[in-house]
């Protein structure tokens, strides 16, 4: 899928084969407006939706790479090669006994329950989630939170759904976000009524017979005056895809009051482009926090962002990135205001490991009009060995005088001497090593549900694994 | 890359005719082979430089129109010559750029490998390369250590002619020189555009401090495009003081290239009406042990305009580095604006690196305090920005030069 380049990693790890050729619903290879009246067909989608995908495809086909800024490994994705639709209940299916010994490892190291295993390791489409989950499913219903996937948003909610769907990002935000907009299938579209605050995080696999992890896929959430709600997504286990090209776009609106917090923990393999578009608007006093934790994939671009819009309003991201081998996490925080008394917070904390690179990518806008806004970013950049590489490419602007931003970046290496106290301790190298990276991100790390930050943890010690020596 | 043999992308600008290059070599057909060479050599990578793109990171946030060489009108006729300073030492040459072409030419045979610091304003280097008729050169012999700092003054020209000038400094192994640098308006009531190119270089232990001040007048145009080598162990410390032209672009590159050398570039700028600060600058380290550290404050005033655009890049060779990087940036006034791309690109890992950039308004309880002692505004003001800046004044060595920034700050407040 991806042409061949002169790094020798290996990409093949995790990059599963099945014979396609034998599903009903395949839109071939390629994309053209045929691909794209297909899968709107596919979907029985209303015209308005079929208009917004063409258009968005015509954006696409118009857009060029934004290689002017970004690194140049855009240009090996050969948008001709990558199969766009795949539809559901004709998703590749594998045995357990298929998959690989060290995967199952993995699944046993991390603690992932026994129940969720199958399902992450592809064996099953679904996660039976039916007997845990059913309790809080119906528990949600009765509280009038719609939980469903964009097809079924926007065919049966449309009252709700389509007035913010493609708003906070438009499909010409940029290239994939176009190519997003056209080919989308999969993800979960989430609304919760006024004043209802969940108690319980909200996690795509909750949902049944539905599709959830998809190559394009596009979510939307909506926490209408004064709702909570916090939303996971991905897992630390590692993801295996078939499909080397990952593209989606999740919109958060936040009204007047409300509160969204968005965990992301991803831990592709590292064949996977992983170009994400991700934005919040925030009403008057409503608040918004983006966890993000990026581990794997051959190249992820991901920079959540919140406009802030109305008084008050306030908008976080805590973001955690680890480049290994052949990696690079180009990952950062987009913080628009555009009212007063706004604030903005960002912290990222990056690992780079072997020949991995890590970079961050900010931007921090507030115009003169406003007063008393208020940012503050720092960026640590941790380097584990003498080829890592991270780079920092902040851009703010600042207009005013009654608005203030700092920003603070720095980057060490793990320090020898508390390795050396550590190793006297009688720990060796590479556990006083996986101490240390576990220490220097975990301020961020408490900040992710217990479970997550206990596999995290765990994650971390086995990216480690063979750094050092 | 799309390159244009074409010179429509230039001819809006009536100084730039195709046939307008033969008539400046003319005039200076005096000078030796090699040099003619190079100009023609510069006049044809001008010509030959791809089309603008939209996008160039380089120049993000800038607001081109009012930089880019098309506002460049004609060449300065007879501009006002540079007034030098400096008393005659041996082992020392201080000259014009003319008169070392003219009595000591063989000093200068290195100047068409000498790199610009290619920050992003590729034309105004090679035009400079090209048309450059003024500047100093600096030279100093091995061990040579002088305290009193040698002066020149430069003058941006008038009626919006341009007037491009290369400065060479150069000091041998263990020399230790001060330089004071300043750029100042031919006349008060009209502009024109003053550009320059400096190459610094310092040998094995050599140690440099320079003053710049720029107070070109508010009609006037300055650009300023810098690159530093640092051999081993060698220091470089440099305050510049931005006070003039209506707009300003300074690109500025320090390169470590030498184990253990130590780069400090100090700035500070202050902003009013509608002046605008375009500042970009690198620290590359090639080299392992190497320290470089970077201050840029800039106050503004009124609708006064920063763009600061630093990079620290360390290469996979220079282990134990340390550089810092720091933008701070007072806003004044409700309609200032100050932009910030600190960057680093770390590839070693024996490293200490930080940047921070921070903006913000004058502390109200500051102003308060001397308002409420009858203080003026304007003047707490002033006060307020002197104290501001005065972690970087105090570095500038002497009380003799710390008065004299004062005083040019002070001054440019009235």
């Amino acid at each position: 899928m991806i042409k061949p380049s002169n790094i020798e990693i290996d990409r093949e790890k995790g990059n599963f084969h099945y014979p396609t050729s034998k599903y009903a619903f395949d839109a071939g290879i390629g994309l053209s407006e045929d691909v794209v009246k297909y899968i709107s067909d596919v979907k029985k989608e209303d015209d308005w939706i079929l208009d917004f995908r063409l258009k968005a495809h015509s954006i696409f086909e118009k857009k060029p790479m934004p290689t002017h800024w970004a690194t140049k490994d855009l240009e090996n994705i050969d948008f001709d090669v990558i199969r766009y639709y795949l539809a559901q209940g004709q998703k590749p299916s594998r045995t357990w006994e298929e998959v690989p010994d060290d995967i199952k490892n993995t699944f046993e190291r991390l603690g992932i329950p026994e129940q969720e295993r199958k399902f992450l390791a592809g064996v099953e489409a679904q996660f039976d989630s039916e007997a845990a989950y059913s309790h809080m499913k119906e528990d949600l219903e009765k509280q009038g939170v719609i939980f469903v996937g964009p097809t079924e948003g926007l065919r049966d909610h449309p009252e709700i759904f389509k007035k913010w769907f493609g708003k906070v990002i438009p499909s010409s935000d940029n290239k994939f976000s176009a190519l997003n907009s056209a080919v989308f299938s999969g993800g979960s579209f989430i609304y919760v009524p006024p004043g209802v605050k969940l108690a319980q995080p909200l996690q795509a696999y909750f949902r049944i017979n539905a599709e959830n992890f998809g190559q394009f896929e596009r979510t939307l959430i909506i926490a209408d005056e004064g709702a909570e709600i916090t939303y996971m997504e991905g897992c630390t286990a590692p993801k295996f895809e078939t499909s080397t090209l990952h593209s989606a776009v999740v919109e958060l609106v936040a009204l007047k009051g409300a509160k969204i917090q968005y965990i992301t923990v991803q831990n592709w393999s590292n064949n996977v482009y992983n170009l994400v578009t991700k934005r919040a608007m925030a009403d008057e006093e409503a608040e918004v926090r983006w966890i993000d934790c990026n581990i794997g994939s051959r190249l992820t671009m991901k920079y959540p962002g919140v406009v802030l819009k109305g008084r008050k309003a306030r908008g976080e991201v805590l973001s955690i990135a680890l480049a290994n081998d052949g990696q690079h996490q180009d990952t950062g925080a987009k913080m628009v205001h555009a009212a007063n008394e706004t604030s903005s917070n960002v912290i990222a904390k990056s690992v780079s490991i072997g020949e991995g690179r890590s970079s961050y990518r900010g931007l921090v806008q507030i115009p003169g009009h406003l007063k008393h806004c208020r940012n503050n970013t720092e960026c640590d950049a941790l380097l584990i060995n003498s080829e890592s590489q991270t780079d920092t490419y902040p851009a703010i602007t600042i207009k005013g005088d009654d608005n203030s931003v700092q920003h603070e970046a720095s980057v060490s290496k793990v320090s020898e001497e508390q390795i050396f106290y550590m190793q006297q301790r009688g720990l060796n190298e590479a556990e006083a090593m996986s101490l240390y990276v576990n220490g220097f991100v975990n301020d961020l790390i408490r900040e992710f549900p217990m479970e997550y930050s206990v596999e995290l943890k765990r994650l971390i010690d086995l990216e480690m694994e063979g750094s050092v020596g | 890359m799309v390159s244009t043999p074409s010179h429509s992308k230039h001819m809006d600008s009536q100084f730039l005719t195709p046939d307008f290059f033969e008539s400046f070599s003319a005039k200076r057909s005096w000078e030796p082979g090699w040099l003619a060479d190079f100009r023609k050599d510069s006049w044809d990578k001008f010509l030959s430089l791809p089309v603008k793109k939209n996008k160039d990171e380089r120049w993000r946030f800038s607001p081109r129109a009012r930089l880019g060489f098309s506002n460049f009108d004609q060449l300065a006729e007879s501009p006002k010559p540079s007034i030098l300073n400096g008393q005659k030492i041996d082992g020392i040459l201080f000259d014009t750029l003319d008169q070392t072409i003219l009595n000591a030419p063989s000093n200068l045979l290195d100047l068409p490998n000498m790199q610009g610091p290619n920050l992003g304003a590729d034309d105004t280097f090679l035009l400079g390369c090209c048309f450059s008729e003024s500047g100093v050169f600096l030279k100093s012999e091995k061990g040579i250590i002088e305290k009193k700092p040698f002066k020149h003054c430069h003058f941006a020209p008038k009626n919006n002619q341009s007037l491009f000038q290369t400065n060479i400094i150069s000091l041998e192994p263990f020399s230790e020189l001060t330089i004071i640098e300043i750029f100042e308006s031919e006349d008060m009531d009209t502009g024109g555009t003053l550009s320059n190119l400096s190459h610094v270089k310092l040998a094995e232990g050599a140690k440099l401090n320079r003053i710049l001040i720029q107070k070109v007048n508010q009609l006037s145009t300055f650009n300023h495009l810098e690159s530093i080598q640092l051999g081993r162990n060698s220091e470089f410390t440099n305050i510049s003081l931005q006070l003039g032209g209506a707009q300003s672009r300074s690109e500025s590159k320090g390169v470590i290239a030498g184990e253990g050398a130590s780069f400090n570039n100090f700035s500070l700028s202050l902003g009013n009406g509608e002046q605008l600060f375009d500042q970009r600058t690198v620290q590359h380290h090639i080299s392992p042990h190497g320290k470089s550290n970077l201050l840029y404050k800039n106050a503004l005033l009124d609708e006064s305009k920063s763009i600061f655009s630093g990079l620290i890049k360390v290469d996979p060779i220079a282990q134990n580095t340390d550089a810092y990087q720091t933008n701070r940036n007072l806003l004044l006034s409700a309609n200032a604006e100050a932009d910030s791309l600190p960057g680093l690109e770390i590839l070693a890992n024996e490293v200490k690196c930080s940047h921070g950039a921070t903006t913000s308004k004058i502390d109200n309880q500051e102003l308060f305090y001397l308002l409420s002692r009858g203080i003026h505004r304007n003047v707490a003001e002033k006060l307020i920005v002197l104290g501001f800046f005065d972690e970087i004044i105090r570095e500038a060595g002497t009380q003799e030069n710390i008065e004299l920034l004062r005083d040019e700050i002070s001054h440019h407040f009235n």
